[in-house]
């Protein structure tokens, strides 16, 4: 095929999604639209996000994205070759809206519909963005996931470790409900950090006094809890200067952390002896600046390029589903209306799982 | 005169998957599996069974009617979003129809719909004729509520025991009447969006944040 112009669309958590994506024979990826409604008002007052909120906002939602992205790319559907969605993993009821619009479309049109890995949609964005090759080591780390992956193939990936309880950045939220700052606590807290001084907390480096890849950020949050009731229990409450220590020292550790895991990573990963060694990140907390400049001196210490996505194709977005549904549908994947919305997907089916290892099988 | 409308109508509000085609003439086909789960999978192949056993295809489809509830909160939504994905794709007006106009189309008015919404409560809406606000109640509250008027739903039995109303059966099966109602409404309508009556199951976080001291 010359041409392949493929509508992508994502709901798997609180951002509803759709783009329009093309790949014309011999060229770079053209992301011709990409329509992000996010969701962060409607979960604010909750301190997380309420899935039962966000089901009902991606139902009235996702085809009103659809339309503006067909809009902004300037086509109908008549020139979209097929149809790509999130399938899970992620929270079932906004899965489920993403899913059914899709088949709606696929059906009324007669177009094709490709079911794609959330996790898939970031891990393969590197490509869309860098055109980069494989194999690539890749840390995927954002509000809901955590883990290193060496991406051999478009669906070929390997999970080497990840974090075993909360994401990174689950934490940075957590920990700016316990401080007062506001959600997305990702920003909030890194804005804080830098006022602040790392060192006057002794915070956990949770794991890395243990071999491996495995993380865990579940601790750490919690020591910033007892840190923070001691200070209550001193003085009735926080200081501004107790509040940026706070975020600097729970930033080190995250930074420490994730920057000595990427290092052992890298030794697995260089043992495949790749042409290019790279290490791409995704994921909103690739965006704060203090752990991305950590990764990137990781990286070229030990040799590899260094590929970070801009920050609205590293967080939630359906262009980089519509690019994964171009790499599956390019090499012949299609999905029937028997597709199934998935709460629970692992990418590497054959790693133990990290986390929801209960009766129902790994949860990403 | 335009051409008569043939209307596709689908329901997965509760536990079942069904469908009807409203064909001209008055011709209906229309199919409705129990199931517990496992919508999501089965509605888009069920529609195009009851297309083709119709003699039709998808470009033949005029207008598309759903029912909104209340009812399974995903059930709904699989269903609304299917109709709002059709809708963009064929081109075609979806109609969101609630429950209560399904269950009260082409029965004597004065009329009371009640609904099972359990722990005691109904979904309920009266038509005396035009048609009362929707609303959760509790079962104990309908005889001050609707008196003794003729009811209809799944809790009218419950609630005839209690308001001495007599009990009627609907006239038609759920997609048919949404099937029905969708080809008397004109084009340009709002697109369907579920119909809950129940807020979501939310609480603010019980911890209140700490006090900033120089703030």
């Amino acid at each position: 095929m010359h041409r392949l112009t493929v509508l992508g669309i994502e709901s798997s958590c609180d951002d509803t999604a759709a783009a329009v994506v093309r790949l014309d024979a011999g060229q770079a990826p053209q992301i011709l639209s990409s329509v992000v409604s996010g969701q962060t008002d409607l979960h604010a007052p909750f301190g997380g996000v309420v899935p039962e909120l966000a089901a009902r906002a991606h139902a009235e939602r996702v085809d009103l994205c659809v339309e503006e992205a067909l809009t902004q790319a300037g086509t109908d559907l008549n020139g979209i070759d097929a149809i790509a969605v999130t399938a899970g993993p992620g929270l079932i009821g906004g899965v489920l809206a993403g899913v059914m619009c899709a088949k709606g479309l696929a059906a009324a049109t007669g177009l094709p519909l490709v079911g794609v890995n959330h996790l898939a949609g970031h891990a393969l964005t590197p490509r869309l963005t860098d055109g980069l090759g494989f194999p690539y080591l890749m840390l995927l780390v954002s509000g809901g996931h955590c883990q290193f992956l060496i991406v051999r193939g478009e669906e070929d990936f390997t999970r080497i470790g990840g974090s075993i309880d909360d994401a990174p950045g689950e934490a940075f939220d957590k920990v700016a409900k316990l401080l007062g700052l506001p959600q997305p606590g990702g920003p909030s807290v890194e804005r804080e950090a830098e006022q602040g001084d790392r060192r006057r907390f002794a915070l956990p480096r949770p794991l890395l006094d243990r071999p491996g890849c495995d993380m865990s950020f579940s601790g750490l949050k919690t020591a910033v809890l007892r840190e923070r009731d001691k200070i209550l229990a001193e003085k009735g409450g926080l200081t501004r200067a107790d509040r940026a220590d706070l975020c600097a020292g729970f930033q080190a550790a995250v930074t420490d952390v994730l920057a000595e895991k990427t290092r052992r990573a890298i030794g697995d990963y260089l043992d495949l002896r790749p042409h290019a060694p790279s290490l791409a990140v995704a994921g909103g907390v690739a965006a704060n600046t203090t752990i991305r400049a950590r990764l990137e001196t990781v990286a070229a210490d030990l040799g590899l390029g260094f590929v970070a996505p801009p920050l609205s194709l590293c967080t939630d977005n359906a262009a980089m589903i519509a690019w994964a549904g171009i790499e599956r549908f390019r090499h012949g994947a299609r999905d029937g209306q028997d597709l199934v919305a998935r709460p629970r997907w692992p990418l590497d089916s054959t790693a133990p799982a990290l986390i929801g290892s209960g009766k129902k099988g790994a949860k990403a | 005169m335009p051409p008569e409308p043939v209307v596709l109508a689908f329901d997965t509000s509760a536990a079942h998957c069904a469908a009807a085609l409203l064909l001209p003439g008055g011709r209906i086909v229309q199919r409705s599996e129990a199931m517990q789960k496992g919508q999501a999978e089965r509605l888009l192949p069920l529609l195009e069974e009851v297309l083709a056993e119709g003699g039709i295809g998808w470009k033949d489809v005029t207008a598309l009617g759903v029912g909104v509830g209340p009812g399974n909160f995903t059930g709904i939504r699989i269903a609304v979003a299917a109709a709002r994905g059709l809708a963009l794709g064929l081109g075609v007006p979806a109609h969101g129809v609630t429950r209560f106009e399904a269950l009260a189309l082409d029965l004597p008015r004065p009329l009371a719909v009640v609904e099972d919404a359990r722990h005691g409560d109904v979904y309920l809406q009266e038509f005396w004729p035009e048609p009362d606000a929707a609303r959760i109640t509790e079962l104990s509250s309908l005889p001050m509520e609707t008196g003794d008027v003729p009811l209809v739903g799944s809790a009218a039995e419950p609630a005839a025991a209690l308001t001495g109303g007599a009990v009627l059966g609907a006239r038609y099966p759920l997609a048919e009447a949404i099937a029905r109602i969708a080809a008397t409404r004109g084009p340009g309508v709002a697109r369907p969006a579920p119909f809950y009556l129940r807020a979501a199951d939310a609480a603010p976080p019980a911890d209140p944040p700490p006090v900033i001291l120089d703030a």
